[in-house]
């Protein structure tokens, strides 16, 4: 039996300096438009002159039971067998109902392309043997990006030696494949989903449209 | 012509290195690029690919990069990772570099004033009729005023050096840096300690003090990464700085000190290593020179005397020196990059290097290292001799140290602006644009009215270029091909790069060296440009051949090889031999042997003083404008604490005016904790006057403008923290 890769991305936020290579890497790669972002440092503190302490990446976290692929209404969103979640430009209709159901703000609607658009962990470069533009360009190495299902991988002997967390939105688990570090002081980044008409998505919407192959 | 030859072989060389397949026109209409970077991905044939080394030129860094390329455009710029130096990274601005490349901002074609100065009026000149005013305005110059009469100023850039050689061959030694503005009294304070500006091993150190510097911020260097990865061996960090900077906040310890004050804190830290005799006897004895007259000098320097001149508790100067003692050897003060901040800033910086010294950190792991840098050779050129030249450079004289190589921008404006010692009437600047970076904007303003004739060469209009009389356009670094350059970082990764050109230049662009080369021609100076870039590199590689192999294979050559216990048995390079506490030269000079403290100007009622710095994504005033980079920062602010914010209300965001003795701007407030309530910060490179920069034109305010142009008094260095504002209300 071929076994199915299983992309995933550690964060040791502690490492990230706020030096913003990994947004400008990630526009330049993935022609995001002015305006937009795929990938985000997020900061704790900072406002109304509090002190900023601690800096956090964020992007989509290819969610196994992705809340977003529940809220689209023509399946032009979808999870791949490799954990990427991806949107087909086919046939997506632009309508937005997946950028207000992600609970990570991970999408956001390219005005340019008149698609929904987010982070797909450059699959074009994973295609011509390169990692994420934003894994490699990082100074001090705050992202790694792996095959969780091989063993030898970095991401497979981290999850077993480090003490890792995922980042669960309120109410709702999509089950995401961005890692953490176990300290990191969490920001609160993750929102309430909702469906079109700013009704909250009810329990288990997601579960039961999402098309998730993963097992 | 030349220009084309010269790019021709460029090109052929290039496509050799890269291993291209498809052969590419000579010539590029830039409009059909700046289309075809709007194509699809998918309608590229894989033949039309190519991955080119180059070095990114976003900041002095030249970190080694690869460039993707599709059918002659850049798609993106990622890291090389075999440069030890930048270890597979490119910074926010790095990766920002295509911005500079494609950039309708772009200067693309000679432009001759029409209006006023700085009235932003050009005529389009053809280059023949630039390069023949240019050579006019040179000889007329020259021949009445003598060939000194002309100043040169070009930045770091690797194709700097034949801006040099042209001033030499032309006959002028009035030839300036931009370094004068940022790092000289740094380099004045450890050349006359340790005989060499030695380099900090981050890396394996185990205990930094970080006084000023925001290396996690200012800029990303191999220290940047390198702390990072201290930080994760448990290395401790201690930062001083009266902001609250992002290394701040990344920082074991962070102590808002007084600003001016930091002499006081290390004389302080002296004085309990000294005391408590925390050093290592052998090294003093063995490595240093005047060891009991400093141990006399900082008997006066308590602890509990330095808290009350820096407000850090006596206590904590005690603790942290003691501990960084038990750290040492592996144990430093940061030596920091930019300097260019007090009065005395080479004694500040001098009193870092003593403390290092007493660490006996030298040559060792986690201290103080000999730098290892490797030479390329050169063209040297016979100059020719002007016998009606004046004796010596026109800023001689105005400070008690300077380094003649680099000279002094402050002093040198000085100079013209008073006519003495004699008259300066012409001035070339090269990817400079000390309008932005030289402190006090209006005097360099009025430097610009008394001259006869200013050109400036530049990728974009900057501010400088804006006042200029003949503004001619250069290719960015993705488009030309220049001479070897040598890196120095950290002692692990120093080493060699170059560029070749990965894309055709655009528009009309023409590389410096073309342009002196031009204008050598029209002044009967050919002789000394009867050379190509490729011979440049020939003459450079002579005594290194193996560097040719390591930049074809892999884009870069690293220096490897043990970075400590390297300089064990050789003599310093200072009078006494040795490292020195004490310097006889400075004795004989009239100046303080040893830091003698002097505390700061107290700062006037109702005043602020004003500090300057820059983050991630901000080159000084060179990327600013480029749209990638300026997504992230879209004007500066003024920094100010909520207390006197709350008491004068001012809210954030609020548009206030901040003046000082050299100015006025008007600026958006941001009200922070981030910095002390004395004090107040601005970033660099907004407030443009030019509006060839169309992103940042009328955008927040431009440093220069406001703050005053003190200089240190050895090193004739700039002194940007002098400055005392008023914030108010608009
Ligand atoms: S729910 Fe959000 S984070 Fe999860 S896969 Fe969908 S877009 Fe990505
Ligand atoms: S993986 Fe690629 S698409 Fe996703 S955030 Fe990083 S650079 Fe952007
Ligand atoms: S590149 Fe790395 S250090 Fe810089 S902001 Fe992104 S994650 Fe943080
Ligand atoms: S530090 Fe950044 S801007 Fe400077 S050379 Fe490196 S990548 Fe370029």
């Amino acid at each position: 039996m071929t076994q199915h890769k299983k992309y995933v991305i550690i964060v040791d936020a502690a490492k990230c300096i706020d030096c913003k290579a990994c947004m400008v890497a990630c526009k330049v790669e993935n022609n995001v438009p002015e305006g937009f972002w795929r990938n985000e440092i997020n900061v704790l503190g900072g406002e109304d002159g509090s002190l900023r302490t601690e800096f956090q990446p964020s992007q989509c976290m290819q969610c196994d039971d992705p809340s977003c692929v529940a809220a689209c209404p023509v399946q032009a969103t979808y999870k791949k067998e490799n954990g990427i979640v991806v949107i087909d430009p086919e046939k997506c209709i632009g309508c937005g109902n997946c950028v207000t159901a992600c609970p990570y703000n991970a999408r956001y609607r390219n005005p340019v392309k008149r698609i929904a658009d987010k982070c797909d962990f450059c699959e074009d470069r994973l295609d011509r043997g390169k990692e994420p533009a934003c894994v490699v360009t990082c100074p001090t190495k705050t992202r790694v990006f792996g095959n969780l299902n091989d063993p030898d991988s970095l991401v497979a002997q981290m999850i077993k030696k480090e003490k890792l967390i995922r980042i669960a939105a309120p109410h709702i688990n999509t089950q995401p494949n961005i890692y953490y570090f176990e300290g990191t002081q969490l920001l609160d980044w993750a929102v309430t989903p909702m469906l079109p008409g700013n009704i909250n998505m009810p329990q288990n919407f997601w579960k039961s449209k999402s098309s998730s192959k993963e097992g | 012509m030349s220009a084309t030859k010269t790019q021709m072989i460029s090109r052929r060389k290039f496509l050799q290195l890269s291993g291209a397949l498809a052969a590419t026109t000579a010539v590029t209409n830039p409009y059909r690029v700046l289309y075809a970077l709007t194509r699809d991905k998918g309608e590229i044939t894989p033949d039309e690919i190519r991955e080119v080394f180059s070095a990114c030129d976003m900041c002095f860094n030249k970190c080694g990069l690869i460039a993707h390329v599709e059918n002659d455009v850049i798609k993106k710029l990622d890291p090389n990772p075999n440069s030890l130096k930048s270890r597979g990274m490119l910074c926010a601005r790095g990766n920002a570099g295509v911005k500079q490349l494609y950039d309708p901002d772009r200067l693309k074609y000679p432009l001759l004033r029409k209006g006023a100065r700085g009235d932003g009026k050009w005529q389009r000149l053809s280059w023949d009729q630039a390069l023949d005013h240019a050579a006019e305005q040179l000889d007329k110059i020259g021949k009445e005023y003598t060939r000194c009469g002309f100043l040169f100023m070009a930045g770091t850039d690797m194709q700097s050096t034949f801006v040099h050689q042209f001033a030499e061959a032309y006959g002028s030694y009035n030839v300036i840096s931009h370094e004068s503005n940022c790092l000289l009294s740094r380099n004045r304070a450890f050349l006359d300690t340790y005989g060499v500006m030695p380099t900090p091993d981050v890396l394996n150190c185990k205990y930094v003090i970080m006084p000023g510097s925001n290396r996690f911020e200012a800029l990303v260097t191999p220290d940047s990464m390198d702390l990072m990865t201290a930080k994760g061996n448990k290395s401790k960090l201690v930062v001083l700085d009266p902001r609250f900077t992002k290394t701040a906040a990344l920082a074991d310890e962070w102590y808002p000190i007084k600003p001016g004050t930091d002499m006081a804190f290390f004389l302080g830290i002296a004085h309990v290593i000294i005391s408590e005799e925390l050093y290592d006897e052998t090294f003093i004895k063995e490595k240093t020179f005047g060891f009991e007259e400093l141990k006399e000098h900082v008997k006066q320097y308590t602890p509990q005397w330095a808290a009350k001149e820096t407000e850090i508790p006596a206590k904590d100067i005690t603790r942290i020196a003691r501990e960084l003692a038990s750290a040492a050897p592996s144990a430093m003060v940061y030596p920091g990059r930019r300097s260019s901040d007090y009065e005395d800033s080479t004694q500040i910086r001098r009193s870092y290097a003593i403390v290092n010294a007493l660490l006996g950190n030298w040559d060792q792991k986690g201290g103080l290292q000999v730098p290892k840098k490797i030479k390329p050779g050169s063209m040297h050129i016979e100059a020719p001799f002007y016998e009606d030249n004046p004796d010596d450079r026109v800023d001689a004289g105005r400070a008690q140290m300077m380094f003649d190589e680099e000279g002094s921008f402050k002093h040198t404006r000085d100079a013209v602006i008073e006519g003495k010692p004699y008259p300066i009437k012409g001035w070339m600047t090269y990817k400079t644009n000390p309008m932005q970076t030289g402190a006090n904007r209006d005097k360099t303003i009025e430097m610009i009215n008394t001259l006869d004739f200013m050109m400036t060469v530049d990728i974009a209009m900057s501010d400088t270029a804006w006042m200029a009389d003949l503004v001619l356009p250069a290719p960015s670094y993705l488009e030309r091909q220049d001479p070897l350059s040598a890196f120095l970082a950290a002692s692990t990764c120093s080493g060699v790069i170059t560029r070749d050109p990965v894309v055709p230049a655009m528009f009309e662009s023409k590389p410096v060296f073309w342009i002196v080369k031009e204008l050598a021609k029209r002044l009967d100076l050919g002789e000394f440009f009867d050379f190509t870039v490729d011979d440049f590199r020939k003459a450079q590689l002579k005594k290194i051949p193996q560097v040719a192999k390591a930049l074809k294979e892999d884009g870069v050559y690293n220096i490897t090889g043990p970075s400590f216990g390297i300089h064990k048995g050789k003599p310093f390079k200072t009078r006494s031999k040795k490292i020195e506490f004490y310097n006889t030269r400075y004795k004989d000079k009239g100046i303080d042997p040893m830091p003698v403290y002097k505390q700061p100007k107290t700062i006037p009622e109702n005043h602020f003083r004003i500090v300057v710095g820059r983050n991630a994504y901000v080159t000084q005033s060179a990327s600013t404008n480029n749209s990638l980079l300026w997504e992230l920062e879209k004007e500066n602010t003024l920094w100010i604490h909520p207390k006197p914010a709350i008491a004068m209300g001012i809210k954030n965001g609020e548009t206030v005016f901040v003046k000082s003795l050299a100015g006025k701007v008007t600026i958006k407030a941001r009200v922070t904790k981030e910095t002390r309530p004395d004090t107040v910060y601005m970033d660099t490179g907004f407030g443009v006057l030019s509006k060839g920069l169309t992103n940042i034109f009328g955008k927040g305010a431009c440093i220069a403008q406001v703050l005053e142009d003190k200089a240190d008094k050895i090193s004739g260095n700039m002194a940007m923290h002098e400055t005392f504002v008023t914030v108010t209300k608009t």
